[in-house]
């Protein structure tokens, strides 16, 4: 079967309980990370807004322990911490979001890359899969 | 912005009147795969989500759904161009604001 481009048009999404905490499966199926938070487009604080305007889209799926962090016990993390993964790589949303994408061309996965080059690789045996 | 930024903030009516907390954020996807913001979930009486309740097919176990029903009483979901402002103390509504039904369809 052929996987869909994107979601299905038309389908309504609830952010809190559709896609925060879900697991992301890249396009093998392989996990990546899990959504800690979404961006969404800002919203200008304090002004009237336009009801004929664009209403806010979103951007980006958020990952990683700042994000997570500042989420559980307060505050709101350097934008330079989000690992973000961008929105239009997903293509289902489901029991976890999948991407059209693998997790090595995804900043989101880099402290996993790091781990495998610099500690695992480094091991004797540790650059190819058990026998 | 973060989209938590918006969970949890107060809802405000014209005359200041709190009408509820921000639980959820829906958005619809177009024919690009994009995901467009249509409105906020507001719940009176509580700011806990709604865990899928909010489907309205979901009704089991029954005892569970019942509680988070009877918790999520009067919840509504406000259209984004109602939406007025957005202040630090929370979300302004327009005046003569439609407040919609939560459930999914």
């Amino acid at each position: 079967m052929i996987p869909r481009p994107h979601p299905e048009p038309g389908r309504l999404v609830d952010a809190e309980f559709q896609v925060l905490d879900r697991q992301v499966l890249d396009r093998n199926g392989e996990p990546v990370v899990t959504v800690d938070d979404v961006e969404i487009t800002d919203i200008p604080r304090g002004v009237e807004l336009d009801p004929d305007a664009d209403a806010p889209v979103i951007e980006n799926l958020l990952s990683g322990s700042a994000v997570l962090g500042t989420r559980l016990f307060g505050g709101r993390p350097p934008e330079s911490r989000w690992q973000r993964i961008r929105w239009s790589h997903v293509t289902e949303i489901g029991t976890a979001v999948e991407l059209n994408t693998t997790a090595d061309r995804l900043d989101a996965s880099w402290t996993e890359r790091w781990v495998r080059n610099h500690l695992i690789g480094r091991i004797p045996g540790g650059r190819h899969a058990p026998d | 912005m973060l989209l938590t930024e918006l969970l949890r903030m107060r809802v405000v009516e014209v005359d200041g009147t709190e009408v509820g907390r921000v639980v959820d954020a829906r958005f619809r996807i177009d024919a690009q795969g994009g995901a467009r913001l249509v409105g906020l979930i507001v719940s009176p009486h509580t700011r806990a989500p709604f865990l899928g309740y909010e489907r309205a097919a979901l009704d089991e176990p029954l005892v569970l759904d019942r509680f988070l029903r009877w918790l999520h009483r009067g919840s509504f979901l406000v259209d984004w161009p109602d939406v007025r402002r957005l202040d630090d103390d929370g979300l302004h509504l327009r005046e003569g604001y439609e407040r919609r039904p939560s459930t999914l369809p």
